[in-house]
């Protein structure tokens, strides 16, 4: 019964952007409609039967078979029987399945609500540059609110006047170990320790919070949290991806993003520093290493691919990349054909095309200090020795003519005959040429008897020793030197063309370096314009796209969507703001603050609206389902490497070392079974065992199962929004995964390690450690309950509670006990709340 | 280009229905049951109900086949050994090819001055329908009469990667659902107990192109393939960790359970319940996967049938493991068996490491289709086998010969649920080189198997990136001979 209710209220919920109780929006709901049905044969280029859809004044006037819409009556409309296929009117579209029911059903309510829309929508093309994104940073003021008090900031402004429209107050504030564990994961992402929650609960000062916002914000561990966030977006992996998915070294690239964060580098300059950080005056290697972001495309190492082919793929994914980061731009849609619904020529796509076009792709040696200082030295010294080495050699000719003297008496004394025809080795050779008279040697006996020397010198043979122990040296420093993958500005520009349908062996028309037309032109330096001009024009205060994606995806993080809720296409057929001036006043702090991220972050997190209570209310499921305006939090799954990253901390097994080289944590066998190659995958046994996810080596053709199973992206494309699915997998990972359960183990050893009070105190302490607050009485005794039948299990079983127990536990009883306890703390890493940001 | 399909709704508006209908308290067993009865409650034309992806939907209309079984043979079949035999090519041999041919084309190792190549195997024909199959087939030649032999197969890229995405995506670009996550996104799986897109392996080593060839590209992760693992463990961390039997793990599962309501009832959040139902899941699979992969059960006559042996990775296992995953439920199985790239290297040539790949394969697959015959299942079983490319009528000499990748003209062929068997389907020129009649491409073929399973490739859609994807890219369409 229920089910068929289900059916019955989807028909109308389902309806593409639209929320039952408001009106039909041209803009926004009709007119990609038409634009997608429509304008090939009613539009700009084309006007079948006089008639055309794309303007106001077209539509209104209809064509060769009459006005096309009465106003408030769309069975009498005839745009609305053509799409239905009415008797006596030609079906519309002519050809295809024809439109949706859903889009009929729009069209009906549009044309019976009065088939309103702005008369001076001009044409399409003129529609589609006026769109919302591509307008200036309108900087609004915070609104009047009746409900004064509950404002914090700005932010808070926003949101409540909306809500207060529509009704509606805003949630209570969260208790405060519920804040404590929601700002700690989202600015470092880790849980709070039981010490700090203490600390927190205990300060009753009315900066408190601002105070932990600020500890959590100097964290050297937020660069981890909010670099992981960036990497995503900039496809970072270890490897090459496609087929063969050889190993690469790039890692260099990926400690810079956390370095940066945490230095706050300003967006404009870690912009600037990734597109173009080789091109600035004096690039210090760290801008140059910056330059990884566009290297994080793949390479085909198949056999048989045109490597020209795949070249052009990488450029194309940095055009798309850059569009999705950047400017929430769809751009990779125009690589084919102009854009079917953004004003993005495929001229546009080519011109940027060009902007990237023109980087060679070489390896940087990154050294450390010590090897910059010791390698110069040995080169250094290696010179030294070789000029000693032509010394000795050069002033030889009286030791060689003693050394000739000597062997010749000695051929004599054995009464051997040196003999002078065609001899075979250079041994043979050698005795011949020591038979003949120094002038009437030829220039190879000359040269043979020479080298025959030099091998015996006794004043160069120390030399050559050392040379070769000194170029060894070398060779060590030098292969022990960290690589990592940058981009390099060509001399030499190649020219680059549109290519025909995509297709790149069918050049077209040739373009310059150049953005996209329909946002503010893209100074150059000098000339031409290069990937340094685009990536300034990329930050420039003209541009307001770039300030509006970047705090919309620093949103998106912290209320699980953004403001606009396709965060990476803010096109015509991307999503509105829900908050359009919101989003403005906020990508004008941004660019206010210069740039600052954590000026940012401090801002929503210090807000109201941020701290919410994420309880469901029944009010607000009725009249708001989708949390649109905010009048609570969201309770969000936390990511991949942050439930890792969670249980490692409550385990006391997280090792706090930041950047290096990808790790190797234990994974299931069998991995490689489903990939072209095995892969490398070193177990670790130290603490690099227990780093944090984001530094697990990462294979694109077989990701790290865990972090896959969790919803990691595969850093094939760039990743502007990760989905948060709920599978069985993913509880078969944290109930049995191997690795996990050792994380129990080391969880267990800690419970065990700590003050021992009676078992319900213990649980206490394991349950605040876990999930950061108090049980309720039911949850404790029901986990009291467990442990005690565990317990009893283990007494019987000593053999088993040996193996589950954690390592190093001397004697049954200590076994028992811990394994009961491991079994109490695998439960308490599996309960939804833990891997849930409330 | 269609009118925007209704995405899935955000999750909180999954949150408001799951509220007003009470679905919040349910206990153990609760979640499983109520999906039982809302079977196929719900239509492909409908966004999945996100606090149960997999439950079974309607399709657009009344389907032909309720699953599918691919036997995709990576590296790409010869198709002129195989199915497609040319009188002329045999006579040209040696020859170079004409330069007609191949300008403006691009291949993998070969020049454009190729010689063209006469197959070395002898072609019959067999059955009632009298389909020309070659000596390789010997026990695929018996079944010919249920088999719908596509001889003019033909696609858009030549180098193994992109091209096995292609197939299985649409494009081969990555980052897009493959199609057996397009199916189970469109009408879930009738398993409840098993994921509903499985991926099997066999040969030695895995396909190019790994993970995203059963990846769910921008769908939600649930509808991404599960690789089933040789060995006593299918699938990654089923087994319970050492020391935890059977009633520990029960406890275990209970005792996690109980924490989840207690939590769902304080903060009414229904994730929670999805959470309850995954752990159900997880705890029911751990049952089911072992018990799915036990060979042992079957009787002799069918073990010999398939040539399989318990406890071994081979094709002939995976073929009788596809025939009890879809027995259970599974919507989608897809078969992997590599090293068909036979360009003419010593383990790589026309000759006996051929001959190798075709005893692996042809048993087998002649078993499959006879048992889900017999078992009355093959009427509702879509079976698929062939590669991302064929080979060229030209030679391609290395140590041995061979023959380089082709896109212009190659064999697959479909049997069971909605096909129409015993046909041969389109033509190659006569050297084998472009498919001229009823040429089939990747993308209508990608359209007819939806088409099969009941879904319009113009309505199973997605909006991403501010556009409706869909299998067939913006191409296909259904092969109407292919249909019963």
């Amino acid at each position: 019964m229920a089910a068929c209710c289900f059916s019955g209220l989807c028909a109308i919920v389902c309806v593409p952007c639209l929320w039952a109780a408001e009106p039909v929006d041209f803009a926004r709901d009709v007119a990609p409609i038409l634009a997608a049905n429509c304008y090939q044969c009613h539009g700009e280029k084309k006007q079948e039967s006089g008639f055309r859809l794309d303007t106001a004044q077209g539509l209104l006037s209809g064509g060769a078979s009459g006005p096309a819409l009465v106003a408030g009556k769309a069975s009498e409309s005839l745009l609305i029987q053509a799409v239905l296929g009415a008797e006596d009117v030609a079906k519309m579209p002519p050809k295809g399945p024809g439109l949706e029911a859903a889009a009929i059903e729009l069209l009906k309510r549009w044309v019976d609500e009065g088939a309103k829309m702005p008369l001076e929508a001009a044409s399409a093309t003129q529609r589609k540059t006026d769109h919302w994104s591509f307008q200036p940073l309108a900087h609004p003021t915070p609104p009047a609110v009746r409900n004064r008090d509950w404002v914090r900031n700005p932010i808070d402004a926003f949101v409540l006047a909306r809500l207060e429209a529509a009704g509606l107050d805003p949630s209570s504030e969260a208790d405060k170990t519920t804040l404590i564990r929601r700002l700690s994961l989202d600015l470092v992402g880790l849980p709070p320790s039981v010490q700090q929650v203490d600390a927190f609960l205990a300060d009753t000062g009315g900066d408190t919070y601002a105070r932990l916002v600020d500890t959590l914000l100097a964290s050297p561990h937020y660069g981890e949290r909010w670099g992981r966030h960036w990497l995503d977006v900039a496809r970072y992996a270890d490897s090459n991806g496609y087929t063969i998915d050889s190993g690469r070294s790039i890692w260099k690239y990926r400690d810079w993003v956390i370095a940066a964060l945490n230095r706050d580098l300003p967006f404009d300059q870690f912009t600037i520093e990734q597109l173009a950080g080789d091109m600035l005056d004096g690039a210090t290697s760290d801008q140059i290493i910056a330059t990884g972001f566009h290297r994080n495309t793949l390479v085909n190492e198949e056999g048989g691919t045109d490597p020209e082919q795949f070249r052009v793929e990488a450029v194309v994914d940095r055009v798309s990349t850059t569009g999705a980061a950047f400017l929430g731009l769809t751009l990779g849609c125009a690589r084919c054909h102009d854009h079917k619904y953004d004003p993005i020529s495929q001229r546009d796509f080519y011109q940027i095309f060009a902007i990237f076009n023109n980087a060679d792709e070489p390896v940087l040696q990154v050294p450390t200090d010590q090897q910059a200082k010791e390698l110069p030295a040995l080169l250094a010294e290696i010179a030294q020795v070789e000029t000693r080495l032509a010394e000795v050699d050069s002033n030889a000719a009286g030791r060689q003519a003693e050394w000739e003297a000597k062997q010749v008496a000695r051929i004599k004394a054995a009464g051997q005959q040196p003999e002078g025809e065609s001899p075979t080795s250079d041994a043979a050779a050698t005795l011949g040429a020591l038979s003949i008279a120094h002038d009437e040697r030829t220039p190879a006996q000359k040269e043979a008897l020479k080298l025959e020397f030099q091998k015996i010198d006794p004043e160069r043979m120390p030399l050559v020793k050392q040379l070769a122990e000194l170029t060894q040296s070398r060779k060590q420093i030098a292969s022990a030197i960290t690589t990592t993958l940058v981009l390099r500005e060509r001399q030499e520009p190649r020219a680059t063309h549109i290519h025909v349908r995509g297709d790149f062996l069918h050049p077209g028309a040739a373009v310059e370096p150049n953005g996209p037309t329909v946002l503010p032109p893209i100074l150059a330096r000098s000339g031409t314009r290069d990937r340094l001009d685009f990536a300034r024009w990329l930050v420039d205060a003209r541009n307001p796209l770039t300030p509006r994606v970047t705090v919309n995806r620093i949103w998106q993080a912290y209320f699980g969507q953004g403001l606009v809720a396709t965060e990476n296409d803010f096109g015509l057929q991307g999503d509105r703001p829900t908050h359009p001036e919101l989003l403005d006043w906020l990508a004008g702090a941004l660019v206010e603050a210069r740039w600052s991220q954590k000026a940012i972050h401090r801002l929503i997190v210090t807000s109201a609206t941020y701290r919410q209570s994420s309880r469901m209310r029944a009010d607000l499921a009725a009249a708001d389902p989708y949390n649109k305006l905010l009048g609570r939090q969201q309770r969000l799954r936390i990511e991949a490497e942050t439930i890792r990253d969670a249980s490692l901390a409550v385990s006391g097994l997280l090792s706090g070392e930041i950047g290096g080289p990808g790790v190797y944590p234990p994974q299931p066998q069998g991995i490689y079974r489903f990939t072209q190659q095995v892969k490398f995958w070193g177990e670790n046994k130290d603490s690099d065992r227990y780093r944090r996810g984001l530094y697990t080596y990462f294979w694109r053709s077989s990701p790290y199962p865990f972090l896959k199973t969790f919803d990691a992206p595969d850093a094939n494309v760039a990743c502007t929004r990760r989905p948060r699915s709920n599978t069985p997998l993913q509880a078969l990972t944290l109930a049995n995964d191997p690795a996990f359960y050792e994380i129990a183990q080391g969880f267990a050893a800690r419970i065990l390690a700590g003050p021992k009070p009676d078992n319900e105190q213990r649980i206490r302490a394991a349950f605040r450690c876990c999930l950061t607050r108090e049980p309720t009485p039911a949850e404790l005794s029901g986990l009291a309950e467990y442990l005690n039948v565990q317990r009893k299990r283990f007494d019987e079983a000593p053999q088993d509670a040996a193996v589950v127990a954690p390592p190093n536990m001397r004697g049954d009883a200590e076994r028992t006990q811990a394994a009961a306890w491991t079994m109490l703390a695998r439960v308490l890493l599996n309960v939804d709340e833990f891997i849930t940001r409330e | 280009m269609q009118p925007a399909v209704p995405n899935p709704p955000s999750p909180l508006l999954s949150t408001t229905r799951r509220h007003f209908f009470g679905r919040c308290g349910v206990g153990l067993g609760g979640i499983a049951l109520g999906s039982l009865l809302a079977e196929e409650s719900r239509a492909a034309t409908e966004p999945p109900d996100l606090q149960d992806p997999l439950a079974p939907r309607r399709p657009h209309f009344t389907p032909r086949a309720k699953r599918v079984i691919f036997l995709f043979m990576a590296g790409g079949p010869s198709q002129l050994e195989l199915f497609d035999y040319k009188p002329k090519l045999q006579e040209l041999d040696g020859q170079v090819v004409p330069p007609s041919y191949t300008k403006n084309k691009r291949f993998a190792f070969i020049k454009g001055d190729a010689k063209l190549m006469g197959t070395r195997r002898k072609f019959a024909r067999h059955g009632q329908c009298g389909a020309e199959l070659s000596e390789l087939l010997p026990h695929l030649a018996t079944t010919v009469d249920d088999l719908c032999i596509v001889r003019s197969m033909v696609t858009d890229v030549f180098n193994h990667g992109p091209a096995k995405l292609f197939v299985n995506t649409g494009t081969s670009r990555f980052g897009l659902p493959s199609m057996g996550a397009w199916l189970t996104y469109g009408i879930g799986s009738l398993s409840r107990d098993l994921p509903g897109f499985v991926v099997l392996q066999s040969g030695p080593r895995g396909p190019r192109g790994g993970n995203p060839l059963w990846g769910s590209g921008f769908l939600p992760t649930a509808y991404q393939g599960v690789p089933l693992l040789p060995g006593p463990q299918p699938i990654l961390n089923l087994a319970n960790p050492p020391g935890i039997d059977r009633a520990r793990q029960a406890e275990f599962f209970a005792a996690v359970q109980k924490l989840n309501s207690q939590r769902l009832a304080a903060v009414g959040d229904p994730e929670i319940s999805t959470r309850i139902a995954a752990y159900e899941m997880a705890y029911r699979m751990q049952t089911s996967a072992p018990e799915l992969i036990d060979l042992t059960g079957e009787t002799k006559q069918t073990l010999e049938a398939y040539a399989a042996e318990p406890g071994k990775v081979s094709f002939a296992n995976n073929c009788l493991l596809a025939r009890r995953l879809v027995e259970r439920g599974v919507r989608f199985v897809q078969l992997y068996h590599t090293d068909w790239d036979h360009h003419g290297n010593k383990d790589t040539h026309l000759g006996q490491p051929l001959d190798d790949r075709c005893k692996e394969v042809d048993q087998p697959a002649a078993a499959l289709i006879k048992d889900l015959k017999q078992r009355g299942m093959l009427d509702d079983t879509l079976v698929i086998w062939g590669g991302e490319f064929g080979r060229t009528p030209m030679g391609e000499p290395r140590d041995l010969i061979g023959r380089d990748h082709h896109i212009d003209g190659y064999a697959m062929w479909l049997a069971g649920g909605g096909v129409r068997g015993g046909q041969t389907i389109g033509n190659t020129d006569e050297l084998g080189y472009n498919a001229v009649e009823d040429r089939t491409h990747v993308h209508d073929l990608q359209a007819t198997i939806l088409h099969l399973l009941g879904l319009d490739h113009l309505q199973l859609t997605y909006r991403f990136q501010g556009r409706d994807f869909r299998l067939t890219d913006v191409e296909g369409a259904v092969v109407q001979k292919i249909l019963a």
